[in-house]
Formats: structure tokens, C-alpha cells, sequence
């Protein structure tokens, strides 16, 4: 499962039913849900615990976008993108919310260890599924300026000029690197849109 | 000084969600009017999804029973039918909602009688939630008719009248309510056992039908536990985070 659509990956399949099931979702069908929650809800948690860190946090935040997912899911549309792309869109941006709005967000940008902990951390969560394996390899075969740009601002939730001052290069610089970085992450998935 | 290039080149950081406010609505007013950028921030945001995807975790099983407690109280939003556009609604199919099923009987007998007049009614969307409110009816008649049931009513600081029916026995108490002032449609009754410096969650209220709650079934009760109930957001909460409108002490 996930959020790719190459012809030849078995993901495509598994990847409309959830779209499927998400545009039933959005005519009221909660058993349809309960499907949509049991493909999702660990990638939606994952993610923002990974940003957030703070467990308990993670939780009150993934229940708001599962939630979310359930009340806007007739604003989900497939000609769009996928619904785990649609889903973890969501997941993101509510965690980064949080992120932004904490007072204690300009104390987190000066800790620059922990930042260094985000880049280790994407090399050793990987699980044993075969899509994190993917993501892993895919990622290495990333400049080390293009990886660490990525991972701080996806998985550590830094805007791009914070992101700039951590890894103490220019602005201009990292925009760029993101944007190859993703260019590249994306063909080496497979990852077609 | 901020030129198309410039604003082409933020497509990366733009789906990462690491433009702060204002670049970001500027990036969204071009976005609208660039549809190569639309395409290259969709791939981007697909290949953000598999990131997300790498980083799954398992969240805690009580995620599960909240979010999907809480689908049942959350009413959806409708289409964005301008977005649309016109002819792509009138090719997809209507909004349509399952036929409710009404009211499904509850009989029961012993102990618990009284409270079973307090009992509201359940309503079920389909097969699957039709056998489980079965189930689950099942379990409340379980309590009610225990031989060991016993039943407590007490007032409540915003008014109305909370009543439990609990079986030490079966370790287990039914719940409902009459009278609970209605609340705002982001705010839900949470039901707590209370046991000495423990809250632990038991339950949301469902939204009151004529002036009373549907009975809310809760389990693992211990010896020492006493039952409140609190406002919470939507959804619930893992701990209390609003004073009791009510706490009472179990029959024994």
C-alpha cells in the first residue's frame, strides 16, 4: 500500500481501493472509514509523532486529522491525487500547525541536536516494510545536502530559512536543493501524479 | 526582489509545508495560475506521502475506538461543489446517506428496570453497526439483569440527573443521562473512571435524544472507581482537561 501509482506496482491496486473507500467515506459510510482508519492511521501517526515527538501530543493531533479526514472527505479529490497522498497532507500540515504555534518553537529551532537526531532518525526507524526500504535507498542515493534538507523540513518540521540557519547555508541554496532533492526522491520511487 | 523563477523554485519547500505564512500565499496565488507548478507540487506531495509512509508507527489502540466513537457524532462536510465545477458534480454520483435504521428494541429485566426506562433509543446506519449495537445491547442487559446490579443517581453542577446501573461481578456499569444541557457541536460528554489519582477514559456520551443519552457501556470497573463526566472536545480526550460536572461513588 501507499501512495505511489506506477502501472506495474502492485501499490496501484491497493492504492484506488483507498481512494474508493475514502469517496465512500464522504457519502457517510463509516464501516468504510473503519477501512480508511486501518490503512492510514499508522503513517498519520507515525508521521506526526515524528514531528512532534511528544507522544501524547502526536495522539491528540492524529485524532484531529483522522477526524478530519472523516468530516472533509467529499473535498477529496482522486483527479488530485491519491487519498494517502490527500491523508498525509493533511497530517502534516496539522503537525506543523502545532509545531508553529508553540511558544516553545523558537527554543526547539536553537536545538540543533536534535535536529541532527531528526537525519539519524530517518536512516534507523525504517521498519521492515519494503515501501520504507524503498524510501531508505531512494534517500541515499540524495546529496548529503539534498537528504538533510528534506528530512529536517518534512520529518523535522522546520521551515526552509530555519532550515537554512541549521545546516548554515544560504537561503537560495536550500530552496534549490529541496526542489532537486524531491525531483530525484520522486523518480527514484517511481512516484507517478 | 521576487520573480517567477524564484517563485517556480519554492515548489519543493512549498509541498514539505516549510514556507512560513506570507511566501506561502504568494506561492498559492501562483500556484492557481501555473499549471506546471500544480503538476510538479502534486509529484512532490505524492513523493512526501511516501516519506510519511516510511515513518509509519502503531498508535495506541484507543485511537481507534475514539476516532471512530466520534465519526458517529461528527456530521460531514458537503462538497465544494464550485470547485468542482458543474459538469464533473453531475457526473458523480449524489450524497447519499445510508436509510437509518430506527430504533432497535431493548428489553430487559432484573435490577436494572429502573434504568431502563432512562434508556434512549440507538440508531444504526448499517448491517455491520446493526450487529454491534446488538452486541452491545447484549452487554448492557448483561449488566442490568446481573443479580448483583445495583443503581445510583445523582445531579449534576449544570443540571440534569446522571444515572448508573453497576455489576461488581461482571465489573462492568451502564451509564446514561437526562436533562445534560445540550452543548456546541465541537464539545462532546466524556465519562471517566475515576480511581485514586486515575482518570481513565470510559466513554463519550452520545448527543442527547429528547432530553436523554443513550446508556454507555462501561468496562473494568474497579472496587475503589467512581464514575465522572466532563466537556471535552470533540473526539474525547486521554485525560480530563475541564473540572467534572458530576463525580459519583459506586453502590457497592
Amino acid at each position: 500500500m501507499g501512495p505511489f501509482r506506477s502501472a506495474s506496482d502492485p501499490a496501484e491496486r491497493s492504492d484506488s481501493e483507498l481512494d474508493k473507500l475514502l469517496m465512500l467515506v464522504a457519502r457517510g459510510d463509516r464501516e468504510a472509514f473503519e477501512g480508511v482508519y486501518d490503512r492510514l492511521a499508522g503513517p498519520v501517526y507515525g508521521l506526526i509523532r515524528k514531528v512532534l515527538r511528544d507522544p501524547a501530543q502526536s495522539e491528540e493531533v492524529a485524532q484531529e486529522v483522522l477526524l478530519e479526514v472523516w468530516r472533509t472527505a467529499s473535498r477529496f479529490d482522486p483527479g488530485r491525487g491519491s487519498a494517502a497522498a490527500w491523508t498525509l497532507t493533511i497530517a502534516h500540515r496539522r503537525a506543523i500547525d502545532r509545531v508553529r504555534s508553540e511558544t516553545a518553537a523558537a527554543e526547539r529551532e536553537l536545538r540543533s541536536a536534535s535536529a541532527q537526531v531528526a537525519i539519524d532518525e530517518v536512516a534507523e526507524s525504517v521498519e521492515a516494510s519494503l515501501e520504507a526500504e524503498r524510501v531508505r535507498r531512494c534517500l541515499e542515493g540524495l546529496t548529503e545536502l539534498q537528504r538533510e534538507s528534506i528530512t529536517l523540513a518534512y520529518y523535522g518540521g522546520y521551515s526552509y530559512p530555519q532550515v537554512a540557519a541549521l545546516l548554515d547555508t544560504a537561503l537560495g541554496t536550500i530552496k534549490t536543493r529541496i526542489r532537486d532533492g524531491l525531483t530525484r526522491l520522486r523518480d527514484c520511487l517511481g512516484v507517478s501524479w | 526582489m521576487l520573480n517567477r523563477r524564484h517563485l517556480h523554485a519554492l515548489a519543493g519547500a512549498y509541498a514539505l509545508d516549510a514556507l512560513d505564512g506570507a511566501e506561502r500565499d504568494r506561492f498559492e496565488r501562483h500556484l492557481r495560475r501555473c499549471p506546471a507548478c500544480e503538476r510538479e507540487v502534486r509529484g512532490f506531495a505524492a513523493t512526501a506521502a511516501a516519506l510519511a509512509m516510511a515513518a509509519a508507527a502503531e498508535p495506541p489502540p484507543r485511537l481507534r475506538d475514539r476516532v471512530l466513537a466520534a465519526t458517529a457524532v461528527t456530521r460531514q462536510s458537503p462538497p465544494d461543489v464550485a470547485r468542482r465545477g458543474a459538469a464533473r458534480a453531475a457526473t458523480r454520483p449524489g450524497v447519499t446517506r445510508s436509510p437509518w435504521v430506527p430504533r432497535v428494541a431493548l428489553a430487559v429485566g432484573g435490577a436494572g428496570l429502573a434504568a431502563a426506562a432512562a434508556l434512549g433509543v440507538v440508531q444504526v446506519a448499517t448491517q455491520h453497526q446493526l450487529d454491534s449495537a446488538l452486541a452491545r445491547n447484549q452487554e448492557i442487559a448483561t449488566v442490568l439483569a446481573a443479580p448483583d446490579a445495583r443503581i445510583a443517581a445523582a445531579p449534576t453542577s449544570v443540571g440534569g440527573t446522571t444515572v448508573v446501573v453497576v455489576s461488581r461481578a461482571e465489573q462492568k456499569l451502564v451509564f446514561t443521562s437526562a436533562g445534560l444541557p445540550a452543548l456546541p457541536p465541537e464539545k462532546v460528554y466524556e465519562l471517566w473512571l475515576l480511581g485514586p489519582g486515575t482518570a481513565r477514559p470510559a466513554g463519550l456520551l452520545p448527543p442527547p435524544s429528547g432530553g436523554k443519552t443513550a446508556p454507555v457501556l462501561a468496562s473494568g470497573v474497579l472496587a475503589d472507581d467512581k464514575v465522572g463526566v466532563t466537556v471535552e472536545p470533540v473526539g474525547g480526550t486521554s485525560s480530563p482537561t475541564t473540572t467534572p460536572i458530576v463525580v459519583m461513588t459506586l453502590p457497592a
